[in-house]
């Protein structure tokens, strides 16, 4: 089967830091597709190049058209949008003084000719932010006035407004509660069931093996290994985080 | 032998006063700000008149701040000039630059802003008589009703001082209940806007019952009668002002304006430059030729300076020709706009 | 039925009622009533048709600008060459259509749109220099307040400019200035029309999405106001005679441009893309710039609209003192800032409406207005204005997010 997405020897250079090293990845349709690692390890600087925000040095990206895969050069983050793919930032990447239905169109705005037309912007915002299950007390106020787990709410439902094939998400549920924890990661399970390829970054490990069907681990900017989460174990990943390769 | 040695003192003292008579006495003039219209006209005078002395012209403009001015008086005394000329900014804070000049022995000339310290020559036009020409000119046209102070800038000390000739010459006609006095504002920085501002609220306070405005430049007369215009009431309003600038004329020309006070600066700057040569030669402020005392107004202290008070000239409809002899302005800008048997007689 | 929901905070919130807006036009309203109350033992009181005139025209400068200067502040930028531009583009100006030997002599109109050339071409460099070339704004714009005005000085030759162009004069406001009664009614009436329009269908607009709207009381009671308003400003421009004709005069012509390029930023900052992105680099830069905005050609184009709108008050300006001094425009962008900061715009950026900004104009002008009218010295003046602005500063910052 032909993965969504394969990105073949990443390498990436900041100055005198080998920021990412002969990085290779792959996501399938409906897979959860886990990043692990230190900070520092390059997990956030490899989805920066999926999502368009670096470009590789060298390696190739490669996206699924129709049946075969086809190499990519995203030019900006933009680019990385039309073509499927989505991410949600570590910081959520919100401009905190519009309100939901700003921020979910961000960038994308609809308009009737000069006009935005607010009016069918908030009827589809409304309607993406009931399928992310999100409960908020107002799509008018600026989202600082929202709860973390409602700005993420915002986040991905922002993500989820144009038709995404791949979901990218850096730890979406680090400065949640429980309660909207919980919320998250049913949404992580049903876009998985809705066939979206999803790429999670998180420190959880629990959180990682509740989700996950595949977990990469980076260090140093080169991947350690990858393991599927039903034939390893938690130790398993935590020592490989630790030492750097993979044992036996 | 002694008489070889005392000769060839004699010839080293002869030749290093031959040398110091060669070298060029340097004045520095000291600029407030080059924003005004007639600065320009000042130093072209001071120039020309320095050069006929022989004299050298080096000068610094403070852009309005009178801690550059400190700065910039302190750069020319360094330069080794032998006169200064200060157009002070703040007359107060301007203070310490004299005493340094005192102290370097340099003479220092008060150029048109008075400065209240004894050692610095003052040199002005008679401001005093300034206000009293604008309030004269007016007076004769509206010696009774309604009158309006536009005054000047309140931190110009030279606005009080043609306050001050302006009521020497109504005082009494107020002190009668012949003119009443309905509205009086200074005009910061002697900015025409803030004036037309300041005069439609005067207008709008008295129901437009204003019967004279006596405004204290050609700015802010400006000001004042776009603000009369705008009722209805230019030409029918006198309005008073000075330094002749091309606009105000033309107003003089047209009818709008009564007076425009006028200051040949070309006079003025001649007679400094003249004045500040004549100290660096080693003249005796009160030998100059013209010289009065002239006692600092409002002074705690009862200061007197040294000072040669220039006649100003009130330009009105009847004497505009004066204006254009002395080629201050040409005729096609004094005369826009002017026509038909109303035109004064310099515009025929 | 959404109709009638309670207006608890949120709700009110979605129903766009901004309350910062409000306490401005409570404000404005307490300083017109108190001034009013004040000069009622004199012939001229406030709220006298000539008054307000005066009070509209006077304003009207700052209007102008202080529209832009919300969009720049609100993009986490500031402009200090405002009042030298508009001095430097309004001496062009004089310079142009002043008869010779004064000027070049050229027609009016031709030398408003050289003074619009030359302001939108000046915001646009310095925007270059900022967005581009990322030098801080600060200092850029400052350099500008110094190279305008000497340059104003310069190719004035230190001269004062006039007279100028009868045409040109109708921009000022004054005798020719106004347009009228019987125009004033049909603008009046048309904008009524418009805004009144803008309303039901906004809230008809939404009953056809099944969006929640405003209670239709509050519609009505809106569209009430509204109506009064309109009505209250066109009685109070056709009040004030004409003393040669007699009639009324009419809503003067700078008033007119003030109040179009309001409305015209208002639409600019609330309903297009362009507005959207300016509040989106004010608020999150980074965001915007990973959402895909083009965030430095925004900026230049703020600092551009920004300049046009100095070349056009500097008309204005002039048109309406009837000559050009050199000195024209000094210190006013400090005004103009300060009109937008008392009407709600945080100098952190990302936050500020028009609509605020206009009361903020409207209530420091309303404040320098009544002082004089009152006969207050000036030295007075400045003092009551610098502690009213520190208190509008001060109870502002209630109204302004926590940075999270």
């Amino acid at each position: 089967m032909t993965p969504l997405l394969r990105a073949e020897e990443i390498s990436l250079r900041f100055g005198g830091l080998q920021a990412l090293d002969r990085v290779s990845f792959d996501l399938y349709e409906g897979e959860v597709h886990s990043l692990v690692g230190h900070n520092g390890a390059g997990k956030t600087t490899f989805i920066r190049v999926l999502s368009g925000v670096y470009a590789p040095q060298e390696g190739r990206l490669l996206l699924r058209v129709g049946q075969e895969l086809r190499e990519v050069r995203f030019a900006s983050p933009r680019d990385a949008q039309r073509h499927g793919i989505e991410t949600i930032h570590q910081n959520l990447a919100l401009a905190d003084n519009l309100d939901a239905v700003a921020n979910v169109f961000l960038g994308r705005e609809r308009a009737r000719r000069f006009s935005l037309d607010e009016e069918a912007m908030e009827a589809e915002a409304r309607k993406v932010l009931e399928r992310v299950g999100a409960r908020l007390p107002s799509l008018r106020v600026p989202v600082h006035r929202l709860s973390g787990g409602q700005r993420q709410a915002v986040a991905i439902a922002r993500a989820l407004l144009f038709r995404a094939r791949v979901l990218i998400m850096d730890e979406p549920t680090a400065a949640l509660g429980p309660g909207e924890t919980a919320r998250v990661k049913a949404l992580i399970r049903s876009l998985r069931e809705e066939g979206l390829g999803i790429i999670l970054i998180s420190h959880d490990l629990h959180d990682v093996f509740n989700l996950s069907d595949r977990i990469t681990v980076m260090k140093g900017g080169r991947v350690v290994g990858t393991v599927r989460a039903r034939e390893s174990s938690q130790e398993e990943v935590l020592g490989m985080i630790l030492a750097g390769e993979r044992k036996g | 032998m002694r008489k070889g040695w005392f000769g060839f003192l004699a010839l080293l003292v002869l030749a290093g006063g031959a040398w110091a008579q060669q070298r060029p006495l340097v004045v520095g003039v000291s600029w407030a700000n080059f924003q005004e219209e007639r600065w320009r006209r000042d130093e072209t005078a001071i120039k020309e008149q320095l050069a006929r002395m022989g004299a050298q012209y080096v000068s610094t403009d403070a852009q309005s701040s009178a801690e550059k001015q400190l700065n910039d008086i302190d750069s020319l005394i360094a330069r080794g000039v032998d006169a200064l000329i200060i157009l002070a900014w703040d007359k107060d804070a301007i203070l310490p630059a004299v005493q340094k000049a005192r102290a370097a022995g340099i003479p220092v000339v008060a150029y048109d802003r008075l400065i209240a310290d004894p050692y610095a020559f003052y040199i002005s036009f008679d401001n005093v008589e300034v206000g009293r020409q604008q309030a004269q000119a007016v007076y004769r046209v509206r010696p009774r009703g309604n009158y309006v102070f536009i005054l000047g800038s309140p931190t110009d000390p030279n606005a009080d001082l043609l306050h001050q000739g302006q009521l020497e010459v109504l005082q009494p006609a107020i002190n009668r209940g012949e003119i009443r006095v309905v509205g009086k504002q200074y005009t910061e920085g002697w900015r025409p806007e803030i004036a037309q501002r300041n005069m439609e609220q005067i207008l709008a306070a008295n129901r437009n019952q204003v019967d004279a405005v006596v405004a204290s430049n050609d700015g802010t007369a400006g000001g004042v009668i776009a603000a009369l215009a705008a009722v209805g009431l230019a030409g029918k309003v006198p309005v008073s002002g000075q330094d002749g600038d091309w606009p105000a004329l033309n107003r003089v020309a047209r009818g709008l304006q009564t007076v425009s006070v006028w200051k040949d600066a070309k006079e003025l700057g001649r007679r400094a430059a003249e004045i500040a040569v004549l100290l660096a030669r080693g003249t005796r402020p009160d030998q100059i030729p013209g010289v009065q005392k002239f006692r600092v107004p409002g002074d705690p202290r009862g200061t007197v300076v040294n000072a040669v008070l220039l006649k100003p000239i009130p330009i009105t409809r009847d004497n505009l020709h004066i204006v254009l002899e002395a080629g201050w302005i040409t005729k096609e800008a004094l005369c826009q706009g002017v026509s038909g048997p109303q035109a004064p007689a310099a515009c025929r | 039925m959404e109709a009638m929901r309670p207006l608890n905070q949120a709700s009110r919130q979605e129903i766009g009622l901004h309350s910062q807006n409000l306490f401005l036009l409570l404000v404005l309203g307490v300083l017109w009533g108190v001034f009013h109350l004040l000069t009622l033992g004199q012939p001229g009181q406030f709220l006298s048709p000539q008054n307000l005139w005066n009070l509209s025209v006077q304003t009207a400068v700052v209007a102008i600008l202080v529209g832009g200067m919300v969009l720049v502040i609100v993009a986490r930028q500031i402009d200090l060459s405002v009042g030298s531009l508009l001095g430097f583009t309004g001496m062009a100006m004089a310079l142009l259509q002043a008869v010779p030997p004064i000027g070049e002599g050229w027609p009016w109109p031709l030398a408003l749109l050289v003074g619009l050339a030359l302001g939108t071409g000046a915001g646009l460099l310095q925007g270059y220099l900022i967005a581009y070339l990322g030098a801080p704004s600060f200092i850029v714009t400052m350099a500008g307040l110094l190279v305008f005005r000497n340059a104003a000085y310069l190719i004035a030759e230190g001269r004062t400019i006039g007279p100028l162009q009868d045409g040109f004069l109708v921009l000022g406001g004054g005798l020719q200035g106004s347009i009228g009664p019987f125009w004033s009614w049909v603008v009046t009436l048309l904008a009524l029309a418009y805004t009144l329009g803008a309303v039901w269908r906004g809230r008809w607009l939404r009953q056809r999405h099944g969006l929640p709207v405003r209670p239709l009381w509050l519609d009505g009671l809106l569209s009430l106001f509204l109506a009064g308003l309109f009505g209250g400003f066109l009685w109070v421009m056709n009040s004030f005679p004409h003393p040669v004709t007699g009639q009324g005069r009419g809503i003067p012509v700078p008033v007119l441009v003030a109040l179009g390029v309001l409305i015209f930023l208002h639409w600019l900052s609330q309903r297009t893309r362009f507005g959207r992105y300016v509040y989106a680099i004010g608020g999150n830069p980074e965001a915007a710039l990973l959402a895909g905005i083009p965030v430095r050609r925004i900026q230049v184009l703020v600092f551009g609209l920004m300049g046009l709108l100095s070349g056009l008050a500097g008309a204005v300006q002039a048109a309406r003192l009837a000559f050009v001094p050199t000195g024209m425009g000094t210190l006013l962008e400090l005004y103009v800032i300060a009109a937008a900061v008392v009407g709600g715009t945080s100098l952190a950026g990302g936050s500020g409406t028009i609509l605020g900004a206009a009361l903020g104009a409207l209530i420091m002008s309303s404040l320098q207005n009544g002082l004089v009218l009152l006969g207050v010295p000036t030295e007075w003046q400045n003092l009551i204005l610098g502690v009213v602005l520190v208190a509008a500063a001060v109870w502002n910052a209630r109204f302004h997010r926590r940075r999270s």
